[in-house]
């Protein structure tokens, strides 16, 4: 809920790594990203957390969804549950450990739609420019009118809960800051000489954007979403913790910090853990994201 | 740059304006603060909202009905008393007019006098839309309390006739639910219920002082009350909303609330051992499960049969702490109209045999249930361990589980809508033969009319209730109510699980509450110790 | 000059019609009919007529717009389903509890963030650095409801030095920061608040000093001898009204997303009002309380901006 402070703070300071360099520009940024050890680290720390949650039918040591009233609220380390057990008896490694799937599916599909569609609405704006530039620039000042939990919260409180409501909000939330930077890089490309040559040449609009735009537009795009991972899984869990996410029981990491919340005279620490999921794995997206940031040579 | 530390300056000056000179005041009022479950400060307008718990710190602090609760026992379920109205009766000569003496010298607490015309205003507020003093979100409140009356008479200054559209020998109950609001005030704000909210005025115990929407309403002792023993023992009496349980204890473990309403069982260990009292009591309430008669298994009484003998109640009252009484009819045991009732006690072995012979083992069952509301309990424990314990015996138990409101229309609309549950759990109050039993077997209560969720049906127990209606004798006709109770424990028309026992948490401080087996209590005896606060 | 704080300001009238228009549309968003919030599910068509027109549910959707908008304009902003009372009376009276929340926060924030700012651009790349750094991307990535969280498992429940939850047990109308009883309330909260803009203040604060730092003419000042103390002055002083911007735009991401803060510590603000009315399905509440606190929102970017080309005329933005 964050990083869009400074994608909106100064959006127009975008700037995109010079033209000149595409070729031979993804293998420095390799060569780069190989020698930067703190990314690589939280890059392999996002990586098992991807598996864990993509193995989690098979590595969950018990079903996510099975009660038991004898073991309820128990602390970590009782009996055969490792991490302790939840308000209704289920166990919590488990539980988090099938919870990563809907809180990373959560924080990346909405990332990735906003890319898809802001991404292009930007791309439309820029090399077009003139009144749909300003027709799609100024709509997306209204959103940006919007501290981000505040709009997405504002969509799917009107709509009601569900995870499919949670993740349409935000992605409405990210659509803006996306099609902002798309439009920046795309209007900085357009005007150069390779462009103008290559339209010169008889190169149609189609070409143009697929071989010259395109290139310059994906580097500060790309950093800029990833960063945003992060952003949306902490917005997706509040919405959950709120109840306008995941419905129960459908094990979900900020349904479980918020049911369990209501334990925390009980067993403190076992309603701590979820939270410290999301921290995790939010930590490990903004740091890589910050790694290639750099890696890529994008000022934002 | 001058111009930024300018800035900073503003900043601070509106941090130095929200801490405006402050001279902490010093108590010396002694102050009772209550931490209520609902969500929000209960209507102060007369009919309150938020379900009973408006009517237990709301209503009946600020007004007074016609007949009021006896609420100074807590050793028998609470009974009606006199209370504006000091006597109420049929008229022999018609059945459709029931009589009620008022009180004399009643004033309210803007001063103006009590009487038949205020009685004849407060009927027409609810009941008649032409009159200026009807008021649409009271009306709508109250509009199952109202269908049958058909008008009211001022027969002198000390006495008022309600006439009925039906002869209906229980709506003098209904009366202990209509708070008496004064007219006077009413038209000093304008006849607006919004104003009228800023400056309520009724007879009762408490006189509205403040309130902070959301927040707290804060009343004080009305040291005029004509009921003397009930005149508060304390000075004032704050409540404040605090949905979440979690919160509830937090705020009493920081000193910042002194009694709260139903702490949850997990934290009560850690309450007691910080020194507060823990009270609990029978109260006219049950946590069931009502049934489809029409589709899916329940229609066969031996698999309704199989359910109740299939529950553990024992093993649930563990897991609460023991904070229930074991269900096994639709009203507690204590309570006047229990009877004699057929008792389904746990045999896991009679419920497989009944499953069996019924030709459904397993025996796949739908329930709707909710994950919080009043009077819930804690529905979402309660219930795997409900669904454990039927599968143990040989069904197959679906939980549908939605939130409190969804519920509640799964509930009113009934099952012609949502043919696919076969049991909705929404726990009821049962201190009137009406809404506790009755609305529950009737064939005219069939939702979405009433509270007739399955669509009961026992020709039996209409003819009874059809006499009950018309019998004013009432030794004989709490013979016949108690008749219709144990027929819906021979027929198994529900899944009887827990009575609420209504937990509450009081800081050491308080003295003098009694806790009264009811949804309603009195808070007026309670001394608050330290004076300091 | 004024020129620009004449456009600016009107640029700022469309957003702020735009805000409107999606806070009406709020209400078609919401599947279902608020109406039934009102009503007992028997209710007769009379009575829903009634009601109907009592709320002006039965006009047509762009007057209803218009008429609301107006109204709006005046500062009514309808009637809570839920309670019956006026919705600006709802906001207004939660949003002084969010300012006093979001001020204290800020303060906090940019005091601790401009020191740690400051001293990790002057050892820049040593160790202190790399501590400054990685805590500001900490405090950008913890979900700050769960900080709450542990902050009272910590601070109430197991030491029970600070109470865990609300205003104090006179409530907010009687918040005084005079009062060390009540204040100990705000404690946990603003703390918890404060983290975000810690994160981001603290970054903003590094890299506009280490800028400044790596002047041609600060290496110049230096080798003419001037004093390190004399240098770090130069350095604030040139990098403050960066870091002061960035302050004031915290300042409104806070007021606007304080709910899950809110919802935690039970602090009765706008973000507590707006759960609420979530809740309770409580349409024009949650519609009133999201257009002020995104008006706000809109007024704090701009005070901003005015503000910081008053400060230094060289930012001219289109």
């Amino acid at each position: 809920m964050t990083d869009i402070t400074f994608g909106a703070a100064n959006p127009a300071k975008v700037d995109t790594a010079p033209p000149v360099k595409v070729r031979g520009y993804w293998q420095s940024v390799a060569y780069r990203l190989r020698y930067d050890y703190v990314t690589l680290v939280f890059g392999f720390i996002i990586l098992a957390i991807v598996l864990a949650a993509l193995l989690s039918p098979w590595i969950a040591p018990m079903d996510p969804q099975k009660t038991s009233m004898v073991y309820r609220l128990k602390p970590i380390g009782f009996k055969q549950f490792t991490l302790g057990t939840d308000e209704l008896g289920r166990d919590i490694l488990s539980r988090l450990l099938w919870g990563g799937r809907t809180s990373l599916l959560m924080g990346v599909v909405p990332v990735g739609l906003a890319v898809l569609i802001g991404g292009t609405l930007g791309v439309i704006a820029g090399f077009i420019g003139g009144k749909i530039n300003m027709l799609i620039m100024r709509t997306m000042d209204i959103f940006y009118a919007f501290p981000s939990i505040l709009l997405a919260v504002a969509i799917s409180g009107a709509m009601g809960g569900g995870m499919a409501n949670g993740m349409l909000a935000l992605t409405l939330v990210f659509i803006p800051p996306l099609c902002r930077i798309a439009e920046t890089a795309t209007t900085q490309v357009r005007g150069l000489d390779f462009v103008e040559a290559a339209r010169a040449s008889g190169a149609g609009t189609a070409s143009i954007i697929v071989h010259h735009i395109l290139g310059n537009v994906l580097a500060p795009v790309f950093v800029y979403a990833s960063g945003l991972v992060s952003v949306s899984i902490l917005i997706a869990s509040g919405l959950s913790f709120l109840g306008l996410g995941v419905e129960p029981p459908t094990p979900d990491w900020g349904l479980m910090l918020s049911t369990l919340r209501q334990a925390i005279y009980v067993n403190p620490w076992v309603c701590a853990l979820p939270g410290a999921a999301i921290f995790i794995t939010s930590l490990s997206f903004n740091m890589v994201s910050d790694g290639l940031r750099q890696a890529m040579d994008v000022k934002m | 740059m001058k111009t930024s530390f300018k800035w900073l300056a503003a900043a601070g000056l509106v941090m130095g304006l929200a801490a405006t000179a402050a001279v902490p005041s010093a108590h010396a009022e002694s102050v009772l603060r209550v931490a209520m479950t609902a969500g929000d400060i209960p209507d102060v307008t007369g009919q309150p909202d938020q379900g009973f718990e408006g009517y237990r710190f709301v209503g009946y602090s600020i007004y007074d009905a016609l007949i009021n609760w006896d609420l100074t026992k807590s050793d028998r379920e609470a009974t009606l008393k006199p209370g504006l109205a000091t006597k109420w009766s049929i008229d022999p000569a018609d059945t459709k007019r029931w009589i009620f003496e008022l009180r004399k010298g009643i004033t309210f607490h803007d001063g103006c006098p009590f009487n038949a015309d205020t009685v004849v205003w407060n009927v027409k507020r609810l009941t008649d839309n032409t009159v200026p003093q009807f008021v649409a979100k009271q009306f709508a409140a109250m509009r199952t309390r109202t269908v049958n009356i058909a008008g009211v008479e001022k027969i002198d200054d000390g006495k008022v006739a309600i006439i009925m559209k039906e002869p209906d020998s229980l709506f003098y109950i209904q009366m202990s639910f209509w708070m008496m609001v004064s007219n006077c005030q009413f038209e000093k704000a304008g006849n607006d219920n919004g104003k009228y909210a800023l400056m309520p005025s009724g007879t009762g115990p408490y006189k509205f002082d403040k309130f902070v929407p959301r927040e707290r309403l804060e009343l004080v002792r009305n040291a005029d009350y004509w009921d003397t023993p009930r005149i508060p023992k304390h000075d004032r009496l704050v409540l404040i909303p605090m949905p979440e349980a979690t919160t509830r204890a937090a705020a009493l473990l920081a000193g910042q609330v002194d009694l709260v309403e139903a702490p949850s069982p997990d934290t009560v260990p850690r309450l007691k051992q910080s020194g507060m009292m823990v009270l609990t009591n029978a109260y006219p309430h049950n946590w069931a499960y009502q049934l489809n008669f029409v589709e899916g298994p329940f229609k066969d009484k031996r698999v309704r049969q199989a359910a109740n003998y299939a529950l553990n109640r024992a093993d649930m009252k563990e897991m609460l702490g023991g904070f229930m009484i074991e269900g096994y009819a639709t009203v507690p045991p204590n309570s006047a109209w229990y009877g004699k009732p057929v008792k389904y006690e746990y045999d896991p072995k009679k419920a497989t045999a009944l499953l069996k012979q019924a030709g459904c083992y397993p025996c796949d069952v739908t329930f709707a249930i909710s994950t919080s509301g009043s009077g819930q309990m804690q529905p979402l424990p309660m219930n795997e361990l409900v669904k454990a314990q039927l599968e143990e015996a040989g069904f197959k138990v679906k939980l549908e589980v939605m939130d409190w409101n969804a519920l509640l229309d799964v509930t009113f609309k009934g099952r012609e809508k949502f043919p696919q549950y076969h049991a909705v759990n929404v726990s009821r109050a049962t201190q009137d033969p009406f809404s506790g039993i009755f609305r529950f077997a009737m064939k005219s209560q069939n939702a979405p009319a009433g509270g007739n969720w399955g669509w009961y049906y026992n020709a039996e127990v209409e003819d009874l209730i059809k006499k009950i209606y018309t019998t004013f004798d009432e030794t004989q006709r709490d013979k016949m109510i108690v008749k219709v109770h144990e027929i819906m424990n021979d027929d198994a028309a529900m899944i009887w699980v827990a009575h609420d026992v209504n937990p509450r948490a009081l800081s050491p401080k308080l003295k003098g509450f009694v806790q009264a087996q009811s949804w309603f209590q009195d808070l007026t005896p309670i001394v608050v110790e330290d004076k300091t606060n | 000059m004024w020129l620009y704080v004449a456009r600016r300001i009107l640029y700022a009238v469309p957003i702020a019609l735009g805000v409107t228009a999606f806070c009406f549309a709020l209400v078609y968003l919401a599947p279902g009919n608020p109406l039934q919030l009102l009503l007992p599910p028997d209710a007769s068509a009379e009575v829903i007529e009634l009601i109907k027109k009592t709320y002006g549910f039965d006009k047509p959707i762009p007057v209803q717009y218009a008429i609301w908008l107006g109204r709006a304009l005046t500062g009514d902003l309808g009637v809570s389903i839920a309670t019956n009372r006026p919705v600006t009376g709802e906001v207004l009276g939660a949003l002084s509890n969010t300012v006093i929340l979001s001020v204290a926060a800020v303060i906090l924030a940019f005091s601790l963030a401009f020191t740690l700012g400051l001293l990790a651009a002057w050892f820049n790349g040593r160790w202190v650095d790399r501590l400054v750094t990685g805590f500001s991307i900490v405090g950008v990535s913890v979900p700050n409801y769960w900080l709450g969280m542990v902050l009272i498992i910590v601070f109430a429940v197991n030491m029970n030095w600070l109470p865990a939850t609300g205003m104090g047990s006179k409530g907010s109308e009687s918040f005084r920061l005079t009062d060390w009883e009540q204040l100990r309330h705000a404690i946990l909260p603003v703390v918890t608040m404060s983290m975000i803009p810690l994160g981001i203040i603290m970054r903003t604060t590094r890299s506009a000093v280490s800028e400044v730092l790596n002047h041609d003419f600060v290496q110049t000042l230096r080798a003419k001898g001037l004093g390190e103390f004399a240098v770090l002055r130069h350095a604030v002083r040139n990098a403050l009204p960066a870091v002061l911007a960035v302050m004031g735009l915290q300042f409104g991401y806070l007021m606007g997303g304080s709910i899950l803060i809110e919802t935690i510590f039970t602090w009765p603000g706008t973000g507590f009002l707006l759960n609420k009315a979530i809740l309770t399905r409580d349409i024009p509440v949650l519609q009133g309380t999201i257009l002020v606190l995104a008006l706000i929102f809109v007024a704090t970017n701009l005070a901003v901006d005015l503000i910081q080309t008053a400060v230094d005329p060289r930012i001219k933005r289109a």
